[in-house]
């Protein structure tokens, strides 16, 4: 069988609407696309997506040092929790934005806001037709009023192995319903009662 | 039998509001305190083992997330939008 042609990455300039094209040219990022090889061949029809390759994603963030937990519902399906989620979420160390920024701009994720906005308002969001949601708080209070420090929770990260080399990481169970805490949500309470039975079954 | 109808926008709307609603502290704190019954307990651990089983490594269950939000979307009325999603 002859293998996949390669495929590359190219910009998309012209076929965005005028204002969208403006707002990633601001951000200085512009969301890229799967260049196709001009014959299809059955492996390279068309169709719909992007480049995201989940795998290669979590290989740039890890290769860049940025010091990044995988949190969210997520992180509940790759720990063995079966609940849906559309977008990632990630705590990443207040210093590291730079540095994820340029792991995931690859990917044609493109940041909403620069560093210096993103740590002023502690989140921001990197997108293209995927959803990175990034938490860069240096501590978050959750709901009920317990401060949890990024530096006391990555310390105990667990990390998870996703592809080969490429380890993930994610709060300790413990650490995660306390990130699962800051929303204060009829949906985040669900999502705890689980990770406790998660917890119950993994045991100390 | 009767086909599954779609609940509207608007029951849509009703329920997202619900589940996406900030509980005051006073609510999380109250709801935090109810213990895990011994039922809710042992569906939920074989709900995780049931997983771990069918999709052994992390891996795995991430590219089943993938598939599972896919069909979701696809299933779904009205246009995509990840305004709308479940988490």
């Amino acid at each position: 069988m002859a293998p996949a042609p390669r495929v590359e990455a190219v910009t998309v300039g012209a076929s965005l609407p005028p204002p969208l094209l403006r707002t990633f040219a601001d951000r200085g990022c512009m969301p890229r696309q799967p260049k196709l090889p001009s014959t299809p061949t059955g492996y390279n029809v068309p169709v719909e997506g992007s480049l995201f390759e989940e795998a290669e994603f979590f290989r740039a963030i890890a290769d860049s040092g940025a010091r990044a937990l995988l949190i969210g519902r997520r992180a509940l399906i790759a720990l063995g929790i079966p609940v849906l989620t559309a977008d990632y979420d990630f705590w990443l160390h207040i210093d590291d934005i730079a540095a994820f920024n340029r792991a995931v701009e690859p990917m044609g994720l493109c940041p909403t806001h620069t560093p210096e906005e993103a740590r002023a308002r502690g989140r921001y969001v990197a997108e293209n037709d995927e959803r990175v949601d990034v938490l860069v708080a240096r501590s978050v209070p959750t709901a009920d009023g317990v401060r949890v420090a990024f530096e006391d929770v990555w310390p105990r990260r667990r990390g998870l192995a996703v592809a080969p080399g490429v380890v993930l990481p994610v709060p300790a169970t413990p650490d995660l319903i306390l990130t699962k805490r800051f929303g204060g949500r009829p949906k985040d309470l669900e999502d705890i009662r689980l990770l406790e039975a998660l917890g119950r079954e993994d045991g100390p | 039998m009767k086909p599954l109808e779609t609940p509207s926008p608007e029951a849509l709307a009703r329920v997202r509001a619900l589940s996406e609603r900030r509980l005051t502290p006073e609510e999380f704190r109250a709801a935090l305190a109810v213990p895990l019954g011994e039922a809710e307990e042992g569906e939920s651990r074989s709900l995780i083992r049931w997983f771990r089983r069918r999709y052994p490594t992390p891996a795995d269950r991430l590219a089943w997330a993938r598939r599972a939000y896919r069909r979701w979307a696809a299933a779904r009325p009205g246009p995509s939008s990840r305004q709308t999603t479940p988490s």
